[in-house]
């Protein structure tokens, strides 16, 4: 067991040898790739990030009022009806958070360790938890419930289930069930990545099954608890449920009220980053709580001795309580969403009744205007996808090194920005990057794909690196090491040592920003190149213009299509990579 | 395999990059040439339509930014150091008289045009932006099956046979809605007796959904019996479903979908939207406003003599309309969506 061990993690057990030594005259091709790594995430991230933050204080800077410097808006947010939204925020996402960590580990569990069946199918219906927009879920519980919906409608009279599902109740399960998949995500790469060896000891040392649970999960903390802050920072920043469910509710959350800031007119920016501030300094309690149970710790558990994972066969009656559970959770967590998909864009006159027809996939699949944009928006998630993942994997390695002020420094930037709600991300991506000066020397990015898809990475990186990270902790330095001993190159280095360890999380990790790419909405509105619609801004023009049907038709297709690729890409996965890769935490 | 698959994704970052950079550069360049781009910010229905119709007989590249009004005029106030934009096109003047006083707006322009005598009232006295149809706000939506005798006064709606009955928009979510409330303030005498006037339809149940969609669905579904919506959602839904009817009560709201143009857009892009003005208020442009959206957007009251507005929309001359002063209400927009987010909603 090396919990104890003095190595901190991947990247500092290495002395600079005599070769190191000779070359500190001239900077390495490290250093160099090194610097160039922080300053992307400068660019990328701090800059915009602090260009709208700074508006809090200084609205001058950029002409939305008259104070160089004024305390006025920061004071505001801590009154009325904005400290009570705020509040909110804070204890539904705490709880969202508690949530998804408790119902993702024990799913993680079974299909990590055990041999429940059907365990392919639960990865795939957690993706497709994940990629569902989080308005769609709450759309869906609204239909079911609400004083004249379907509940009603077949004879089910229950007002306290109405009161209870539009209060909130509905918005934490909601908020809740939408943070399971990324505990399950980050939980199940850690739990892959454990080997066999630290059941066995705990078996052996008279620790019952339950027991033997309770000794390994300390191992992956860090994935718990990312799962955990990444839970916390999603909830606290989302604005699908807010504007849907906890609105219908009458239940005000920070997201809310900030967009209302923003959606009047004229605009109240420095109103709207106030509350990002306070949003953004939330998240310092996950981290503040993360970094007092993992400190000095190290939890570097995967190397080439780690042994393959026995999977514990599970009795009938495990099996059926398993399944149950498993089948319950996933029954309201796509089986709502779905309907109130589907029976949206099923009926042609704004829901009333229950007459069918299916004019509004017919108008979708056979309008290029309608096609188009889902086909953009495959490419702009591609490609961002890529450019995230390679970024999340060399930031997951900066997070799981030594802890040095740069590492803690990143860590917040990085859970910070996922508290960020996105339109206040894109609003910042304006400030920052349409300046006169960098029109003056004829760089203007704004409105420019090329800007688009820099946001979309900047805003996924965070989500992506804390789900790598838990992956990233356990690779020992000796993995690399031994391929640098035996002659190979750096790159060689990774690619045999490290790559079939990685290539799991990496690709689940390339998924979810895909996913979250996909559809995503404010970030598309405000930065996109003029004609170039992505999906998302596609479907929003087609509510706002009151053709409801076809812009839930036009969901469902998309939602369809990003999943079809989920499984392209498991498949191919599946076929291509190498069967050593495949064997990481599968089990026997 | 995986070395070539990693190089295509590298080129085709690259190819993203470079067609970034290369439409930021051809833009410059276009812009240097003397035939800039025209970028189009539009949240109306049609505009699509309308657009490519101006492309075809004008030949003038143009883009288009077609997004919800709060988006749009985000973008434009975030970006107002260096604007991006040429035209804005969205329905209600509350907004561009707000911009007009930032000066962010072109003054002077007024397309050659014959305007209704309504449209001519509407227009600004600095002629900052110009009006291109018409829609009220709030029509009154009914179930003709379930209701026999709609209200036929704004104050009928306070009494008990409409008790939770009554449905509308609310103005943080929806556009159309705050000159509704501003119209009712308006005709009342003023905010305080609007106030009153909504304080008491909430006690009278008054159902607040986010927009015309859901408060139609609401009314569709029999959880209310009169929705108040933009008349050109309302006329749209009632093309759908023969058991509805529009109604407008006395007076009604006008609100007028407007353009205006980019006060610090080059010369010669401002010399491209005056033409799209132009084109808009053309037979062609009408033509394609018509077609664009002929369930929604395209179900406007037309500004221009001669054009008569599409079958199913009720006449505008059997009801008292009036018009809001945007100058006068647009600055109070911010304070009146917050009251009703604490009070009413």
């Amino acid at each position: 067991m090396s919990l104890s061990s003095p190595s901190a993690g991947a990247g500092s057990a290495v002395l600079p040898g005599p070769r190191s030594r000779a070359r500190l005259g001239r900077p390495s091709l490290g250093g160099v790739l090194q610097l160039g790594f922080w300053a992307v995430l400068l660019l990328i991230i701090l800059l915009p990030c602090l260009a709208f933050l700074v508006l809090a204080v200084s609205p001058r800077l950029f002409e939305q009022g008259s104070s160089y410097f004024t305390l006025h808006y920061i004071t505001g947010v801590f009154t009325g009806q904005t400290a009570v939204a705020i509040g909110n925020s804070l204890w539904v996402s705490a709880v969202a958070s508690m949530i998804g960590v408790a119902v993702g580990f024990p799913v993680a569990w079974l299909t990590s360790r055990t041999d429940l069946p059907g365990r392919g199918l639960i990865t795939a219906a957690m993706w497709l938890v994940l990629l569902l927009p989080s308005w769609l879920p709450s759309l869906g519980w609204v239909r079911l419930v609400q004083l004249d919906g379907v509940m009603y409608r077949v004879g089910l009279h229950l007002p306290f289930v109405t009161h209870a599902v539009l209060g909130p109740a509905g918005v934490v399960l909601v908020l809740g069930i939408r943070n399971v998949p990324f505990a399950y995500l980050a939980i199940s790469t850690a739990l892959a990545g454990m080997g066999q060896e630290f059941e066995d000891a705990a078996r052996v040392h008279g620790a019952s099954r339950l027991g033997s649970i309770r000794v390994v999960a300390p191992i992956i903390a860090p994935a718990i608890w990312s799962a955990a802050a990444i839970g916390f920072a999603e909830a606290v920043s989302d604005f699908g449920v807010a504007a849907t469910l906890a609105y219908q509710a009458n239940f005000q959350l920070g997201t809310y009220q900030l967009y209302t800031a923003i959606n009047n007119f004229p605009p109240s920016f420095p109103v709207a980053a106030s509350m990002a501030w306070l949003l953004v300094a939330s998240v310092g309690i996950p981290l503040g709580l993360q970094a007092r149970a993992l400190r000095g710790r190290s939890y570097a558990v995967l190397s080439g001795r780690s042994r393959q994972v026995v999977r514990r066969r599970l009795g009938v009656r495990s099996r059926l309580l398993g399944w149950s559970a498993i089948g319950l959770f996933f029954l309201v967590a796509l089986g709502v969403p779905a309907f109130g998909a589907i029976s949206g864009s099923l009926l042609a006159d704004y829901g009333g009744s229950f007459s069918l027809s299916t004019a509004n996939y017919s108008a979708v699949l056979s309008s290029s205007v309608l096609v188009a944009p889902v086909i953009r928006s495959l490419f702009y998630g591609v490609i961002t996808a890529t450019v995230t993942v390679a970024l999340g994997y060399v930031a997951a390695r900066h997070l799981t090194r030594s802890r040095t002020r740069a590492t803690r420094f990143l860590d917040f930037l990085l859970l910070a920005a996922v508290a960020i709600p996105s339109v206040i991300f894109a609003a910042g991506y304006i400030m920052a990057y349409n300046l006169p000066i960098l029109s003056r020397v004829g760089i203007d990015l704004y409105q420019t794909v090329g800007l688009l898809i820099i946001a979309y990475a900047a805003s996924s990186l965070p989500t992506n690196t804390r789900i790598l990270v838990g992956s990233v902790s356990q690779l020992q330095a000796s993995l690399r090491d031994a391929a640098r001993v035996h002659g190979a190159g750096p790159v060689r280095a990774w690619l045999r040592g490290i790559a079939p360890l990685m290539s799991r999380p990496l690709i689940y990790a390339w998924l979810l920003t895909f996913t979250a790419v996909f559809l995503e909405l404010p970030i598309s509105q405000l930065l996109y190149a003029p004609s170039q619609p992505p999906v998302s801004v596609a479907i929003e023009d087609n509510l706002s213009n009151y053709h409801f049907g076809l812009g839930t038709a036009q969901s469902v297709v998309a939602v369809a299509l990003a999943l079809a690729v989920v499984v392209c890409v498991l498949g191919a996965y599946r076929l291509l990579a190498p069967r050593g890769w495949r064997q990481v935490g599968a089990g026997r | 395999m995986l070395k070539m698959g990693r190089s295509r994704a590298l080129l085709a970052v690259l190819a993203a990059s470079a067609a970034g950079t290369a439409s930021a550069v051809s833009a410059s360049a276009s812009r240097a040439a003397g035939k800039p781009t025209l970028i189009v910010y539009s949240a109306q229905g049609y505009d699509k339509a309308v657009v490519q119709a101006f492309i075809k007989a004008t030949g003038i590249p143009t883009k288009l930014d077609d997004n919800s009004t709060g988006p749009l005029l985000t973008q434009i106030e975030a970006s107002k150091n260096n604007p991006n934009w040429g035209l804005l096109w969205v329905d209600g003047d509350t907004a561009f008289a707000g911009l007009d006083q930032q000066h962010l707006l072109l003054r002077g322009y007024e397309p050659m045009v014959n305007w209704t005598p309504l449209a001519k009232s509407l227009l600004p006295k600095d002629k900052s932006y110009t009006p291109t149809g018409l829609t009220a706000m709030a029509a009154v939506v009914y179930d003709s099956t379930k209701v026999s005798s709609p209200p036929s006064t704004w104050q009928q709606l306070l009494s008990p046979k409409w008790k939770g009955a009554v449905g509308m928009n609310d103005p943080s979510q929806s556009g159309p809605t705050y000159p509704f409330i501003a119209g009712m303030m308006n005709y009342l005498g003023g905010v305080a007796k609007g106030k009153q006037y909504f304080a008491k339809l909430k006690a009278n149940g008054l159902v607040v959904n986010p927009t015309n969609g859901p408060t139609l669905q609401a009314l569709t579904s029999g959880q209310i019996k009169l929705a108040l919506v933009q008349s050109s959602a309302g006329v749209g839904a009632a093309l759908g479903d023969k058991s509805l009817r529009v109604k407008y009560l006395s007076p009604a709201t006008l609100l007028p979908g407007c353009i205006g143009i980019d006060a610090k857009a080059p010369k010669a892009e401002q010399q491209e939207a005056e033409r799209f003005i132009q084109f808009v208020l053309s037979k062609a442009g009408q033509r394609a406003m018509q077609s664009g959206d002929p369930t929604g957007d395209s179900l406007y009251y037309p500004v221009i003599r001669g054009i008569a507005p599409l079958k199913g929309l009720p006449p505008l001359s059997s009801v008292k309309t009036q018009r809001l002063n945007p100058y006068a209400w647009g600055g109070r927009e911010a304070a009146i969506n917050s009251w009703f987010d604490s009070s009413i909603k």
